[in-house]
């Protein structure tokens, strides 16, 4: 019985990364981004968690920037992809610019809000 | 009639010409606490000269000795409102008031304003000095027919043999009550015992009684244990009150006799015969105590700035550094002279205190110490809060606000936040770079 679900694991892990291989490459440059935000805010949690909440403002506005970037980074994924109809009619070039802009003007708030 | 008369005029001449050949000892008191006047009530003018030793050692010191029999009516303690004298001396144990309406609520009022009393009991003592004496924390033994009596502790040159003449060496040991010089002679008494309560502190027991003494009528039998014995038994106490009025009441009034103080003294069952007895430096000594010759503490000049300025600073930041400073003098007798001790504390008070220092002086009077002002903020008070046994209170208060850090006096970067800073500029400089991949990436 273990045996068996070990072995669909294994095998759901393989389909899972041969299926990934076959994504476009600015979806998987998005991807890694997203990654690298989400460990980040993760990271601050944890350093939370030692060192207690003192400076909360900074606290928030680190994991706010993290968190914020990562779901404009998620967001453009969504509109650039070609797989998905939702967005045909949008221009990959004009969900960048939303990209940039909204970045922006979050690390605006944030630089504000770090204290 | 006319005879007293002569007497009383002579004597007061006699008196004014002492006060005119001591002038600079009577400038002497008038820089100190007290003024120097002091009342005298006698039952009859013999005491001035059976105690004159007594009463020309203050006089040498600089005090103004007024004389008045306890039955003269032209005695007034106060003037307008005013006190006239700062001491009162009462020598007549059989006296039912002073002067004309002067009862025991009178002198208990003086008292109450600040001034000095000594009290002389006898056998036979009135309800008038009674009161006074259990109003000061001193209650004399109810048995009107009783003295001390000791039949170990009495001076073997007693005539009547009744041994009620007692030669006392329970002297307490303080430096502030009797000077630096050891009393080493016993001290003569006789007279009535008094006790102290001993939840009261402050009265003390300043000449006391041997473990074998009780008190008793000498010529009766006795039909039960006597009520006061032993160590309970004070001969003399003094009382310091809370506002720094000093009093002394003695159940004997020949301890402060010319004879007791020229009298030789040989304690029973000691081989050793002092010459002179150590009745005459007790008097004086503790006599300096109570008019405030002794123990006499001041404290001016308070002041608390911020390190490194000179002015006081109308209100203090948490974790400001603060100096505080203060002089305390003593009065010697004849000048004020720096005090000198390790163990004044300063109180940095809000309904307790947050910070308790002692403060470390100089020599020469000043005090002072520095300290970091906590970490809460309000309206606290320097407080100086000094009770010594013998020594006056003093009690010094001093308001200053404390506020807390204004916006811009906080820390610029915190050190716990340097993570969060860290991640929100690695945030921006991946999202730079991630822009330079993705539009560049082929």
């Amino acid at each position: 019985m273990a045996k068996s679900t070990d072995n669909d694991a294994m095998a759901l892990i393989q389909a899972l990364r041969s299926a990934y291989s076959s994504t476009p490459k600015n979806l998987k440059i998005i991807d890694l981004y997203v990654v690298f935000a989400v460990i980040t805010a993760l990271i601050q949690v944890i350093y939370m968690a030692f060192v207690g909440s003192f400076p909360f403002n900074s606290f928030l506005s680190g994991v706010l920037s993290c968190v914020g970037t990562a779901v404009l980074a998620v967001c453009l994924r969504i509109q650039v992809n070609k797989e998905n109809t939702d967005f045909k009619n949008l221009a990959p070039e004009r969900a960048f610019a939303d990209f940039i802009l909204c970045n922006l003007v979050l690390h605006l708030v944030i630089m504000n809000f770090l204290g | 009639m006319a005879m007293a008369k002569v007497v009383r005029v002579s004597l007061s001449l006699i008196s004014f010409l002492l006060m005119l050949l001591s002038p600079a000892a009577s400038i002497g008191q008038s820089d100190g606490p007290r003024s120097g006047k002091i009342l005298v009530v006698v039952d009859d003018f013999a005491i001035r000269s059976s105690h004159s030793i007594f009463f020309n050692s203050l006089l040498d010191r600089g005090f103004n000795l007024d004389f008045k029999l306890a039955d003269d009516p032209s005695i007034s303690l106060q003037s307008f409102g005013n006190y006239q004298y700062d001491g009162l001396v009462i020598f007549s144990p059989s006296a039912k008031q002073i002067g004309r309406s002067l009862t025991s609520s009178g002198v208990l009022e003086f008292v109450d304003s600040g001034r000095d009393l000594i009290l002389a009991a006898d056998l036979h003592a009135s309800d008038f000095i009674r009161e006074i004496a259990t109003e000061c924390g001193a209650d004399f033994d109810e048995d009107r027919n009783a003295v001390v009596i000791d039949h170990t502790s009495y001076a073997v040159s007693d005539a009547e043999g009744d041994h009620t003449l007692i030669a006392s060496e329970d002297i307490l040991k303080s430096v502030v009550f009797f000077g630096e010089k050891e009393i080493e002679a016993p001290v003569l008494f006789r007279g009535i015992a008094h006790t102290l309560n001993p939840a009261n502190n402050m009265a003390v027991k300043v000449l006391s009684a041997s473990p074998s003494a009780y008190s008793a009528n000498p010529n009766g039998l006795i039909s039960k244990s006597p009520g006061l014995s032993g160590s309970t038994i004070s001969l003399v106490s003094t009382v310091q009150a809370r506002n720094n009025a000093r009093m002394l009441v003695s159940g004997s009034l020949d301890l402060f006799s010319n004879r007791f103080f020229k009298s030789n003294v040989q304690k029973s069952g000691s081989s050793t015969s002092h010459k002179i007895a150590g009745n005459e430096q007790f008097v004086t000594e503790i006599s300096k105590w109570v008019f405030h010759e002794r123990g006499h503490l001041k404290a001016v000049n308070v002041t608390h700035h911020k390190i490194g300025e000179i002015e006081e600073p109308s209100m203090y930041r948490i974790k400001d550094d603060s100096v505080y400073s203060v002089e305390i003098y003593e009065w010697s007798g004849t000048s004020w002279e720096p005090y000198v001790a390790d163990d004044v504390q300063l109180q940095f008070y809000m309904m307790s205190p947050y910070v308790l220092k002692t403060l470390s002086t100089d020599q020469k009077g000043v005090y002072s110490t520095t300290f970091k002002v906590p970490d809460v903020y309000g309206v606290f008070q320097f407080k100086v809060e000094y009770q010594r046994l013998g020594y006056t209170s003093l009690s010094l208060s001093e308001q200053i606000p404390v506020r807390p850090f204004k916006h811009n006096e906080y820390e610029r970067f915190l050190t716990a936040a340097y993570p969060y800073y860290g991640a929100a500029f690695s945030s921006m400089t991946g999202f730079f770079l991630f822009t330079v991949v993705y539009l560049y990436n082929k």
